[in-house]
């Protein structure tokens, strides 16, 4: 093991943790991601195919990360909310640079949190986008489901790194318990031709983590200049409701407001959060088209729709908008004469 | 323009007489009776029930009116453009072009076996790895996120599954070179323009073969 002291004995400490009973509330997990400007040079990692996933069981964990991740409705009910798929906003089924890939995520966790003093496993961060992105009821720690996105998103990342590094042989394999932690604590095993070119830092910010920063826009972003850019280059797939599109009884187009999308406390709610995801990588499939100032826009029209209740609402939007929404979201504020927020659609609803 | 009007019309009285034979089930009379007058013309090359005939016209049924709709308007104005069709285009006008439109999506078409994103982990033919899970090195999304499980699609996003493979194929085509144009924002001309000729053949014959 090469890794840097720094930061390793601070986290290795603050797993403990971990172990103390869950408080009431739910965490705030949903804090904005370190979002890093995009540079040119940048060689993203590439993992290895999945025809490559070997067989028996921990391959068979892989395959099941897999499935769950671009067809989470099989959850739906039990632990999903509404009508999105994960891969609807982490492309490619979470392997695609720039769309918050699940191989840049894995080696980022767990992360220490200076706001609750608290450290975020990898399976806590995936129980977060299920509460509030999925609009659902996460699954336990150490569920069935959580291990096996915890080995699809290990094993894209683990496999990518190998043949960066020309390093032979199949991917490690990781009992359960070590899957869900993530891989950023100093029990991690990296091969040495890793481990001697990477430390841990360099690992948690792999290029192509996250969704990369849209420049800043001439103006103050205006959701009615956003509607016009709605018509013009969303529309089409999303709708004019903004509903997306059901196809034999999946949003193959998804909705982007209103009780099937993501709720008040998910991470895309954030105007800046959104705009860097729908600068890089809407319309789909065209890469970069939109000014900086159209992403600003557009990001603040669809935001200021309603949507879910936030999770953590207590019975007064006030209460939760001060708590919890002090950024650049329009949660609690007031749009063409209504408060967003007081008339939200309920959490977690059975189909 | 005349020219081809004359022409497309000899073709179609050509095939009628072919598909009156091949209809046994609804006698001439009977057709007259449920198919509206505007669509009449329509039958000789894309079958009584919108079934499609073979190197006449596609299979419409399974098609949404406001998608037929479209493209009608797609073909009188030039932006699709087709010996055969195009004349036939300018024969609906006003009302007329949603009686045809919503004859035709009444139409049934067979139930298939529909798959979903994540059935299959790993999938050896290229065309269906294209249909559900894209390229994205090259920024080529799947057929999936637009046409649905199977490609049976929806709304203003056409059904590609048990449409004739020569068809699909003269479509895709028809982007790359240009003579297809009007699709919301180049969306679709955006990804045909990814595709190979020979993705083109492979993507053709597989949604054809959904049926
Ligand atoms: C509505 C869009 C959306 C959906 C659906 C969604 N996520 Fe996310 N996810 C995000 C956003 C946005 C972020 C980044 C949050 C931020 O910047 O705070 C994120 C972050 C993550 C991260 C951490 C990324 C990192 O680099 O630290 C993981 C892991 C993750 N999501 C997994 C999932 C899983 C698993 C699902 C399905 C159960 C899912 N997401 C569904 C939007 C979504
Ligand atoms: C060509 C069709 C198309 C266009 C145009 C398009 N999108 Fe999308 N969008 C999609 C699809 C498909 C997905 C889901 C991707 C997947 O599952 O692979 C998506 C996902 C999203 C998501 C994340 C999922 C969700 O429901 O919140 C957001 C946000 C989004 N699009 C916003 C936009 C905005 C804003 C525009 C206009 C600038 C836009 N899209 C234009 C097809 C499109
Ligand atoms: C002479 C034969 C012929 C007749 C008669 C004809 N069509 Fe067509 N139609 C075609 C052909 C050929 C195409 C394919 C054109 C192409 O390749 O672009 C087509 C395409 C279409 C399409 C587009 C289908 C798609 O999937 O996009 C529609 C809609 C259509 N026809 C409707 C009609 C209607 C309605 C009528 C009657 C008013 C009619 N057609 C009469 C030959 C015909
Ligand atoms: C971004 C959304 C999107 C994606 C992804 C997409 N399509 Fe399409 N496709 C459309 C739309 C919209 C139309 C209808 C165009 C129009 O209105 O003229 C269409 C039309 C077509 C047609 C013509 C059908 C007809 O009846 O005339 C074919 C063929 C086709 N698509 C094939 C494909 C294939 C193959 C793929 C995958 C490689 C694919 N499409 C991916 C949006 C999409």
């Amino acid at each position: 093991m090469k890794f840097q002291a720094k930061n390793i004995l601070g986290v290795a400490a603050l797993i403990g943790f971990n172990l103390t009973p869950i408080a009431d509330e739910l965490p705030d997990r949903q804090q904005a991601l370190p979002s890093v400007a995009k540079q040119a040079e940048h060689l993203y990692i590439e993992s290895a195919a999945l025809a490559d996933i070997p067989a028996g069981e921990f391959g068979d964990k892989v395959r099941l990360g897999y499935q769950l991740f671009v067809n989470t409705q099989q959850l739906r009910d039990k632990h999903v909310g509404n009508e999105l798929n994960c891969v609807n906003c982490h492309l490619n089924a979470g392997n695609k640079a720039n769309a918050s890939p699940l191989w840049g995520a894995y080696f980022a966790y767990p992360a220490y949190r200076k706001k609750n003093d608290k450290v975020n496993s990898f399976e806590e961060r995936l129980q977060g986008c299920f509460t509030y992105s999925m609009n659902g009821k996460a699954p336990e720690s150490g569920s069935k489901e959580l291990v096996a996105l915890s080995a699809y998103s290990y094993w894209l990342g683990m496999s990518g790194l190998m043949l960066q590094h020309n390093v032979a042989g199949p991917v490690p394999e990781l009992s359960d318990s070590e899957l869900v932690k993530g891989a950023k604590r100093d029990d991690f095993i990296l091969p040495e031709a890793i481990s001697s070119k990477m430390d841990q830092n360099a690992l948690a910010q792999l290029p192509g983590r996250g969704y990369p920063a849209v420049p800043k826009a001439e103006q103050a972003y205006s959701p009615e200049r956003g509607a016009k850019v709605y018509q013009a280059h969303c529309q089409s797939c999303h709708g004019k409701d903004g509903q997306g599109q059901m196809i034999a009884g999946v949003a193959a187009l998804p909705p982007l407001w209103g009780p099937q999308s993501y709720n008040w406390g998910a991470g895309m709610h954030r105007v800046g959060t959104a705009a860097d995801f729908i600068y890089e990588n809407m319309p789909l499939g065209k890469s970069v088209q939109l000014t900086p100032q159209q992403a600003w826009d557009v990001s603040a029209y669809i935001n200021s729709q309603e949507r879910p209740q936030d999770p953590r609402f207590k019975g007064q939007v006030t209460d939760t908008q001060k708590q919890y929404h002090q950024h650049d979201g329009y949660y609690g504020k007031t749009i063409s004469g209504k408060v967003l927020g007081s008339a939200s659609s309920a959490n977690f609803p059975k189909k | 323009m005349n020219k081809m009007i004359t022409a497309a019309i000899f073709v179609s009285s050509a095939l009628s007489i072919q598909v009156s034979a091949s209809v046994p089930d609804a006698s001439p009379k009977e057709l007259q009776q449920t198919v509206p007058a505007a669509a009449q013309v329509c039958l000789s090359c894309h079958g009584a029930q919108g079934q499609g005939i073979d190197l006449a016209g596609p299979k419409l049924a399974g098609l949404s009116s406001a998608y037929m709709m479209q493209q009608i308007k797609l073909f009188q104005s030039g932006s699709r453009q087709n010996p055969l069709m195009q004349p036939m285009s300018m024969t609906v006008q006003g009302d007329n072009i949603k009686v045809v439109a919503d004859y035709f999506a009444s139409q049934s078409v067979d139930k298939i076996n529909l798959h979903y994103r994540g059935d299959k982990v790993v999938i050896a033919d290229p065309a269906e790895k294209i249909a559900y899970q894209g390229d994205w090195s090259r920024d080529l999304p799947a057929c999936f996120s637009c046409h649905g499980p199977s490609g049976v699609g929806a709304e203003q996003f056409p059904r590609l599954a048990g449409q004739q493979a020569s068809y699909l194929k003269t479509q895709l085509e028809a982007w790359q070179s240009g003579t297809r144009k009007g699709d919301a924002d180049n969306m679709m001309g955006n990804v045909a323009s990814k595709l190979t000729a020979a993705e083109i053949d492979q993507l053709a014959q597989y949604f054809a073969s959904l049926k």
